[in-house]
């Protein structure tokens, strides 16, 4: 009976140590990267137990394929082949268009755009808690990607990778709470922040004053100001702008583009963004200017 | 036959509860059922240490947890805090728990659940900034439903496949 006491005593005091350890792993997170290295680790064993839980879906959209009956092949061709004649149309133009859009830009003294590489990647897990907005994909940094890559699906921006592994990493969608893309309105040109809400299919533009010109339905695209993402991606719409009287800013609700909750394959750009000059101007304001014409 | 005298069964109904834990439901369901997930893994965490109290340790509940961050994406050692916490209570009174009804024994997890998640959220809302609320209680509820179930499946399980 004493041993027992004895052990007793002692799990107290490890109980102790191992809170405080995770007192201190806690702060090493919140104020450091020290500990990513580890979780990068940590992750890669637990690869099977990520696939094996997203197992249904991935089984899913096999046995979708085998059991698909002919009618059903059929009409997804069709489908398929009046959106490959829609896109080609669009694609005609492409090639003149780029050429006479590096030209203008070339007048005006700025850096062509460049078109990054992509990867397609797979969609291996997802976070399960309701207000974490994280994703498990099939690529690494065996593939290329970097930290920090900007990811896209087809029809807009997606998140960005936030860790790398071997094998897989970690991408955090727009609408997480803790991401922020700097953006703009396709119509009027107003610049402003699109921060995640945590809620699954909203957005915010954040310090957009009353005055601003924006409207329900217009389009909120990257700036490529900041340096973190490329510029010209479609994020999403404008859902809804509310004004109250005694506030300075509109709260202004956004609903992204990407399909958030149903794409399972996703294209990561390689390529980093380029670098923004010393003045953090965006490039085509600050190497636009002719010389001489500063005062 | 039984190798690490059937340790490796302990370890595998935790893996099958993490999987468990991050299984997530179709995109077309409502997002608000993600509260509603029981606590598996401290759940199977607690029926091994209520059973069987020498083969549970205080540290390996805290690796558990580590693994348990890792797939939820919270801060790296606090799952490990929480599920250590839940095996100390579990290790200290598994003599009472035991003569404990179903009834009984989840409540005393439920309440455990509660503790714990509301120290989850409030870490997170102190780091991140996430919001607290009542849903805190949603699945320590659940939990306590899923507790005889929990129960039920590991008794079965140990009947044909025997751990001391």
């Amino acid at each position: 009976m004493k041993a027992l006491f004895v052990r007793r005593s002692g799990a107290g005091y490890l109980l102790t140590g191992l809170l405080l350890l995770s007192a201190t792993t806690l702060a090493l997170e919140v104020n450091t990267r020290l500990l990513e290295p580890l979780r990068v680790r940590l992750a890669s064993l637990l690869i099977p137990i990520f696939v094996l839980a997203e197992a249904p879906y991935l089984a899913g959209g096999g046995l979708g394929d085998v059991v698909a009956t002919r009618e059903m092949l059929l009409e997804r061709n069709a489908a398929q082949a009046e959106e490959i004649l829609a896109l080609s149309r669009m694609a005609q133009q492409y090639e003149s268009l780029k050429s006479e859009n590096d030209r203008l830009r070339a007048l005006l003294g700025s850096r062509a755009r460049v078109t990054s590489r992509v990867l397609v990647a797979e969609l291996i897990g997802v976070t399960p808690h309701p207000e974490t907005r994280q994703i498990i994909i099939d690529k690494g940094s065996e593939h290329g990607i970097l930290p920090d890559a900007p990811v896209i699906d087809a029809h807009g921006l997606f998140g960005r990778v936030i860790e790398v592994g071997a094998y897989t990493s970690r991408v955090l969608l727009v609408t997480d709470a803790s991401h922020a893309v700097p953006v703009q309105l396709n119509r009027t040109g107003v610049r402003s922040i699109a921060a995640g809400t945590g809620e699954p299919f909203l957005l915010e533009l954040e310090n957009v004053p009353i005055t601003t010109d924006v409207r329900e339905g217009d389009l909120v695209e990257t700036s490529g100001l900041g340096g973190g993402f490329p510029s010209g991606f479609p994020v999403g719409r404008v859902v809804s702008v509310r004004i109250e009287s005694t506030a300075a800013f509109a709260i202004v609700g956004v609903t992204p583009l990407a399909q958030l909750d149903r794409a399972r394959h996703l294209l990561i750009l390689l390529d980093a963004p380029p670098e923004l000059p010393a003045n953090g101007l965006p490039e085509t304001q600050s190497a636009s200017a002719p010389e001489g014409n500063t005062p | 036959m039984n190798p690490f005298r059937g340790g490796w069964l302990i370890l595998f109904t935790l893996l099958c509860a993490m999987v468990l834990a991050i299984l997530h439901l179709p995109e077309t369901w409502p997002d608000w059922l993600g509260w509603l997930r029981p606590a598996w893994v401290a759940l199977v965490l607690f029926y091994w240490v209520m059973e069987l109290p020498d083969r549970v340790g205080l540290v390996a509940a805290w690796m558990t947890g580590l693994a348990v961050d890792v797939l939820q994406a919270d801060p790296l050692g606090l799952n490990g805090a929480l599920l250590a916490a839940i095996t100390w209570f579990g290790w200290r009174f598994y003599e009472r728990l035991r003569m404990y009804t179903w009834l009984q024994q989840g409540a005393v997890i439920a309440m455990l659940l509660i503790g714990t998640g509301t120290v989850h959220m409030v870490v997170l809302a102190l780091i991140d900034g996430r919001g607290v609320g009542w849903h805190v209680l949603a699945s320590p509820l659940m939990s306590f439903f899923a507790w005889p179930m929990v129960l039920l499946a590991l008794h079965a399980l140990r009947r044909r496949i025997p751990v001391s």
